[in-house]
């Protein structure tokens, strides 16, 4: 992937361009918002990583200003302040995503990966078929390999937002996010703890594990 | 300069009077002209009759006749009569009292100057031209100019009065102002020099400057309160902060050591230590976010008996792998209006509460239902519960029951579920049951 930084502080913009060239992605930073919108605006990118706190342009005003030209790179916001109502502007100004400083880079890279191979546009099949799992959104069934399996609403929601991201790790703050929609981080391991009964219930019976775990970056739906 | 008066308790006071002095003057013209206008024509009409009933004699008796009548009149004059001059065709005097100080011209003259004797005067004549003479008539104007007089001294005492009144009200109120809001600027002035206990004297009559002083005394309390938890807040912090530095120095010291033969664990239980750091600020930063707040623009409609069934789904496994036991008791469709992440933060720390500080074994259960306008959410157990000392000071940050300081945890889950509550417009309390545990939270219901 092509990836553009745009991030003032240096030491970040460094240690998040090694770690993303190290994982093979082609990666070019800009240091001032200006710039930043400049480079952006050329489209050969995959994916931007924005600060938003930026000289010249900041960066809620500089994805604004790039979406006003119909350009429409996923952007991921960086930010050192958590508050609500900054990630609800941020996400309204157009950024695709949102994570708050200090992050891992491990945590950085799975939500680069994701929004880089995101389908511009997201149609919500009824049915999706992952590695002999296949899942009805709408009757709210599991099976696999034609055999049901019973789960609660939270693993059927947690099942759910795995397998609309095949062969993509999902960590746990994005599945706090996103299957429980919570933007804090529970003391309890309530994800571990979900993902476990999930993935007895999916295994019962098989040899294979159907949910892979990636050592400290996260979990992925194995695809074959 | 007008917008400065007018900017003064006296200024507009003395603005006010000085208008009601210039209405009065105003009137007081008005008046004067009308008066003096009615008092001519009065003259004008004396002197009118007058010509009439002498050319009457005349047309009867000649002017002879009219000499006659008018010999009669200066005998029997008095102050208020007209006077009289009738001379004959060649001009020569043929009687009247007085005579005249300027030619005598035919019809009305408004300034006639005459002498009757030693005085001297001014009056409106009517100069009539008879058969054989002529007549002049004189209606002295001496009584106007009285009249005139008497009204100006009339109006100009009134004006002056209404201009006294007027600017020693203005004194009087804008000092009676000063004096008021000289408590307040002395209480102010107080304050600023560093007596932050000082307060606006009242004087308990509940008039608006009082009402005022109260509201004043409210506010400062309630800076006084935020100033006390603000410093509170700095001292525990740099408190609480030094223990996890303190490790995180040491474990970096073991790391950079020159023979560290467990570099990696000594690095790893720093990244641990950096990790809780950095999530006691984010918990600490939250809940000053909540409480300044600034989340308005986030509150939506919630469903809050379900965002409750989830999160007793969402924990129930962790409450059974541990043995203890997590009920239900929530009443459907309870709508708030708030903020569903800050909710749920609410409740999940209310949740790892009892997860952390209960032993095996204990009953928890999570109830909703409607109070006053508000929905009322518990979380009881019948765990060990804390001593009643302790569960007063449990919302305050970082305060942890002494029978907690062993396991993990910074302190600052209540004090979250605290500031949700209030944020919201509810509140919350620590309700204990008869044995264990308790923290009952009120939501206001949506409207």
């Amino acid at each position: 992937m092509r990836i553009l930084i745009v991030e003032d502080d240096a030491e970040t913009s460094g240690f998040v361009a090694r770690g993303l060239s190290e994982l093979g992605h082609q990666v070019a930073t800009s240091a001032d918002g200006r710039d930043g919108l400049f480079q952006a605006t050329d489209g050969r990118f995959d994916a931007l990583v924005v600060d938003r706190m930026l000289p010249g342009l900041d960066g809620l005003a500089l994805i604004k200003a790039l979406r006003a030209t119909g350009n429409a790179t996923p952007a991921l916001m960086l930010t050192a302040v958590g508050g609500i109502v900054d990630r609800v502007e941020g996400l309204e100004s157009g950024a695709d995503d949102y994570l708050v400083k200090p992050f891992a880079f491990s945590e950085l890279a799975a939500r680069v990966h994701a929004l880089g191979r995101r389908p511009t546009v997201q149609t919500e099949a009824n049915l999706l078929v992952v590695g002999g799992i296949e899942l009805d959104l709408h009757r709210r069934t599991v099976t696999r390999q034609g055999r049901r399996v019973t789960v609660q609403p939270r693993e059927f929601a947690l099942l759910a937002e795995l397998m609309r991201n095949p062969r993509r790790v999902m960590t746990r703050t994005m599945l706090l996010e996103r299957v429980w929609d919570f933007d804090f981080d529970p003391k309890t391991n309530i994800v571990e703890t979900h993902l476990s009964r999930l993935r007895s219930k999916l295994n019962a019976g098989f040899d294979e594990d159907a949910i892979e775990t990636v050592r400290g970056a996260g979990y992925m739906i194995r695809s074959v | 300069m007008l917008r400065r008066l007018w900017s003064s308790t006296f200024g507009v006071v003395a603005l006010v009077a000085l208008a009601f002095a210039a209405a009065t003057l105003g009137i007081g013209m008005v008046a004067h002209d009308v008066t003096h206008e009615a008092l001519e024509q009065q003259l004008d009409h004396r002197a009118a009759v007058e010509t009439r009933a002498l050319m009457h004699e005349a047309s009867e008796g000649g002017i002879k006749a009219v000499a006659a009548t008018l010999r009669a009149r200066a005998a029997g004059r008095s102050t208020s009569s007209l006077d009289y001059l009738l001379v004959d065709g060649s001009g020569r005097r043929l009687a009247g009292t007085m005579t005249a100080l300027m030619p005598i011209r035919e019809g009305y003259e408004e300034f006639f100057r005459f002498r009757r004797g030693g005085y001297e005067g001014v009056g409106q004549a009517l100069t009539t031209v008879l058969k054989g003479g002529t007549l002049v008539v004189v209606a002295d104007r001496n009584e106007l100019y009285a009249i005139d007089r008497t009204l100006q001294r009339l109006f100009a005492g009134a004006l002056a009065a209404v201009l006294a009144l007027g600017i020693g009200a203005a004194a009087i109120i804008a000092l009676l102002t000063r004096r008021r809001l000289a408590r307040i600027d002395s209480t102010a002035l107080a304050i600023i020099g560093g007596d932050l206990a000082r307060r606006v004297p009242r004087d308990g009559s509940g008039s608006e400057f009082d009402r005022l002083a109260a509201t004043l005394n409210r506010m400062l309390d309630r800076i006084g309160t935020l100033m006390d938890n603000l410093r509170q807040v700095s001292s525990d912090v740099a408190h609480d902060l030094r223990t996890p530095l303190t490790r995180l120095y040491s474990f970096l010291e073991r790391a950079s050591a020159d023979q560290a033969v467990d570099r990696r664990e000594a690095l790893e239980a720093a990244r641990v230590q950096a990790a809780e750091l950095l999530e006691l600020f984010a918990a600490l930063l939250r809940i000053t976010e909540i409480e300044g707040l600034a989340e308005r623009r986030s509150l939506a409609p919630v469903d809050l008996s379900a965002l409750l069934d989830e999160m007793a789904d969402t924990y129930r496994p962790d409450f059974e792998a541990g043995g203890r036991q997590l009920d239900t008791a929530i009443v459907t469709d309870l709508k708030v209006y708030g903020d569903r992440r800050l909710l749920a933060q609410a409740v999940s720390n209310l949740l790892e509460n009892t997860l952390r500080h209960t032993p095996e074994g204990t009953r928890a259960m999570l109830s909703a239902v409607v109070k006053d306008g508000s929905v009322e959410v518990a979380l009881e157990d019948d765990g060990p519960g804390v001593a009643p000392a302790d569960a007063a000071r449990l919302f305050q940050r970082f305060a942890r029951a002494d029978a907690a300081r062993t396991t993990p945890g910074h302190g600052l889950g209540l004090a979250l579920v605290k500031a949700v509550a209030v944020g919201h417009g509810g509140d919350a309390v620590i309700g204990a049951p008869r044995s264990g545990f308790g923290v009952r939270l009120w939501i206001p219901l949506a409207r």
